[in-house]
């Protein structure tokens, strides 16, 4: 029979996974919103955000938070760029078609960060430090920075969507992109700031993810997975879901390690999928943006 | 240097075949010349196809470390074969292709050098679940297969012959840690396996054996690949107190789960295959992570002659079991079908064994051997890994282990037994 404080420690280690998830999920749910596909591509540049991370903490010797806005601006500046070049000319042919070649995508860019960086695995110059104990429950410094940076940028994102034009107008275009270019909202100015904003937050999970780990050109590609199983679980194109989703399936994740043996973990988010959809086939929160 | 680069010279390095287009560019000019000049017409030059030969080793993924180095181990190989006439009077080509440690790629991969460029030998293949999908399109298509996947299972398929792995099995290997581990005064041990075909054989080996020496092991788990922590396995088997932990894992898991148990202030010994922690893992992991660590590898056999041409060959001063394996497939395969005189599979899996094991003269070259085949003469060729002898099955033999101990960053070697 578990303990409590084995429940106890499965929780706080469920929610410092679904976190970390919820930072690139709301990235993909936020692309879904305004511009209804499912960007794959979503992966690698989670890789190029902590890959550019990577090269200010290690290369140029940046402390930790520079070293993480580099890694969000970085991931959005390309996520803007390979969307104007490559993903946009696929839309009119329909999201099928744009969601494979946002996978096509994502294969390229992760072999050009294989080209520049080659294979090895590369860890941040940052010290690694033994692990706080309160009671008989275990939390490390580091998960604790890492919760902190990802909710400092959650909280910043829903005051853009909340408190600002341009979040407003996102909200808008995604409710309702006709009533929205009625009004004079330039959806493609809105997609470029949505490709930032989605591919920064990829950029900066991707940074996140490798703090606590090392990184190598497949970090995003291995967490894609959970990512857009929370995107799922949370309502495709909800942002508030989108936390819950990760968070649904970060906790159940380690919840199940009570009852199963840890090789299914990652079945956990799937069948976490099948009965929210079957429940309530669009996500817990629905797809309401916001 | 980015192993993409790697790759692209491996396959198409200067010498690379055309040899459909060949004949057609070879008439075109021709053709040119005469319209152009009304001069003689080109010579069009009879000369035998070149022979492909496939390589599908990891360049990318988990086994991306040692995959370009085993490619490049084969081509040197190679280049030496080429130098001294080629195979059957025409010249070798490797078509190297990336198997990325995953099985789906993989199988692609291995369905073109088959069907498209119809090999009659593929080596290289490294993770276990890689092997596990290619092996049964080699043997239905007649192709040899050569590997240094370690899982039991993988002799055991109904392969034909069509398979050899120069790699100890699982069993082999599984038995000789636990020795070893035994050997160090270890009373309780855990295990910690990624799921993969080689996981459950390994602790049930490796429990028998700690048991028949006094030692016990306290717990096993398999856990879960792609994982970005693994916290919670490694309070699972904080809790049954041991004073050693077997990694067995590849470098990306083992990596999370060393910086977690150094987090969770883990302060017993630790065990792990040599592919799971890389002078690469040790770069990028701060030295009080990895201080101490116990690696264990297959090793190459040292005091073989093998192994000191392959020193001269690769360049480098101490070749490793992956280095050296690749070398001995490179050079089975090259004398396979030297003494077959015939590049098929099926050639190859009727002589491989009369090149290597036997009462023939000793080679340790695949050159050697093809000269004293050329004579006529029996040859057993001894490899730069061991001594290249296969059971029916296509297992070796025996082989010899290789223990390193990491202080402050680096391998030092506790002893080859």
């Amino acid at each position: 029979m578990p303990s409590l404080a084995d429940v106890g420690q499965l929780l706080v280690n469920g929610v410092m996974a679904g976190t970390i998830l919820a930072v690139p999920a709301i990235g993909l749910t936020a692309i879904y919103a305004v511009l209804r596909f499912p960007n794959f591509a979503l992966a690698s540049h989670a890789t190029i955000g902590a890959f550019a991370g990577y090269v200010a903490n290690a290369r140029l010797g940046w402390p930790l938070l520079p070293s993480v806005a580099i890694a969000f601006i970085v991931a959005g500046g390309v996520g803007v760029i390979t969307d104007e070049t490559v993903l946009k000319r696929f839309r009119p042919a329909g999201y099928i078609t744009t969601a494979i070649a946002s996978i096509a995508l994502t294969i390229a860019l992760e072999n050009v960060v294989r080209f520049v960086f080659g294979n090895e695995l590369r860890g941040y110059e940052l010290p690694i430090q033994r692990d706080w104990r309160i009671g008989a429950i275990r939390v490390g410094p580091q998960q604790v920075t890492n919760l902190a940076i990802a909710g400092v940028a959650m909280a910043a994102l829903f005051g853009f969507l909340g408190f600002t034009r341009m979040g407003k107008a996102m909200r808008a275009v995604a409710d309702n992109p006709m009533l929205a270019a009625i009004k004079g909202i330039d959806a493609d100015t809105i997609g470029r700031i949505v490709n930032f904003v989605g591919m920064g937050l990829a950029g900066l999970g991707g940074m996140l993810i490798g703090l606590d780990t090392t990184i190598d050109p497949l970090t995003g590609f291995r967490s894609i997975l959970s990512v857009f199983a929370a995107a799922v679980v949370g309502g495709l194109g909800s942002i508030p879901g989108a936390v819950i989703g990760a968070l649904t399936v970060g906790i159940g994740e380690e919840l199940c390690l009570l009852f199963l043996s840890p090789d299914y973990r990652s079945a956990v988010g799937f069948v976490a999928i099948l009965v929210v959809l079957t429940l309530r086939p669009r996500g817990i929160l629905g797809q309401r943006a916001y | 240097m980015p192993y993409g680069l790697r790759m692209h010279e491996i396959d198409n390095g200067g010498d690379m075949p055309h040899s459909t287009r060949e004949p057609r560019r070879r008439f075109l000019k021709g053709a040119g010349m005469l319209a152009l000049g009304g001069m003689a017409p080109a010579i069009v030059r009879a000369q035998g196809e070149p022979l492909q030969l496939g390589v599908l080793t990891p360049l990318t993924g988990a086994g991306g470390f040692d995959g370009p180095r085993m490619a490049k181990a084969m081509q040197a190989v190679i280049d030496e074969v080429n130098a001294n006439g080629g195979l059957l009077g025409r010249k070798v080509v490797l078509v190297v292709e990336d198997g990325q440690t995953n099985p789906e790629a993989a199988v692609r991969a291995a369905r073109k050098l088959i069907d498209v460029t119809k090999v009659p030998a593929i080596m290289g293949t490294w993770a276990s679940a890689v092997t596990s999908a290619v092996a049964p399109l080699c043997w239905e298509s007649k192709t040899f297969l050569t590997t240094v996947s370690g899982a039991d299972s993988i002799t055991r398929l109904p392969h034909q012959g069509y398979l050899i792995r120069t790699q100890p099995n699982n069993h082999l290997q599984a038995g000789k840690h636990a020795d070893f581990i035994a050997s160090m005064g270890v009373a309780r041990c855990f295990m910690m396996s990624i799921q993969a075909p080689f996981a459950e054989p390994t602790q049930t080996r490796a429990t028998e054996v700690l048991k028949e020496k006094g030692s016990q092991m306290v717990g096993t788990l398999i856990y879960d690949k792609d994982k970005t922590t693994y916290r919670s396995e490694v309070d699972r088997a904080l809790r049954t107190n041991p004073d050693l932990i077997y990694l067995n894992g590849y470098a990306p898991d083992v990596t999370i789960l060393l910086r977690d148990l150094y987090r969770a202030s883990y302060a017993g010994k630790r065990f792990a295959q040599s592919y799971a922690v890389t002078s690469k893992v040790l770069e990028s992991l701060p030295h009080q992570v990895t201080e101490g660590v116990i690696t264990v590898q297959p090793s190459a056999d040292v005091t073989s002659p093998a192994y000191e041409l392959a020193k001269k060959r690769l360049g480098i001063a101490e070749p490793d079991s992956y280095e050296t394996q690749a070398t001995d497939w490179a050079s089975l395969v090259s004398l396979a079908i030297a003494k077959a005189k015939l590049a098929t599979g099926t050639g190859i899996r009727d002589n491989v064994r009369k090149i290597c094991q036997g009462d023939g003269t000793k080679v340790y070259s695949a050159v050697e051997g093809l000269k004293l085949l050329a004579q006529g003469r029996e040859i057993n060729y001894e490899g730069a890994s061991g001594p290249c002898d296969f059971t029916d099955i296509g297992d070796i033999v025996d082989c010899k282990f290789r223990y390193n101990k990491v202080a402050d960053g680096k391998f030092v070697l506790l002893k080859v037994a």
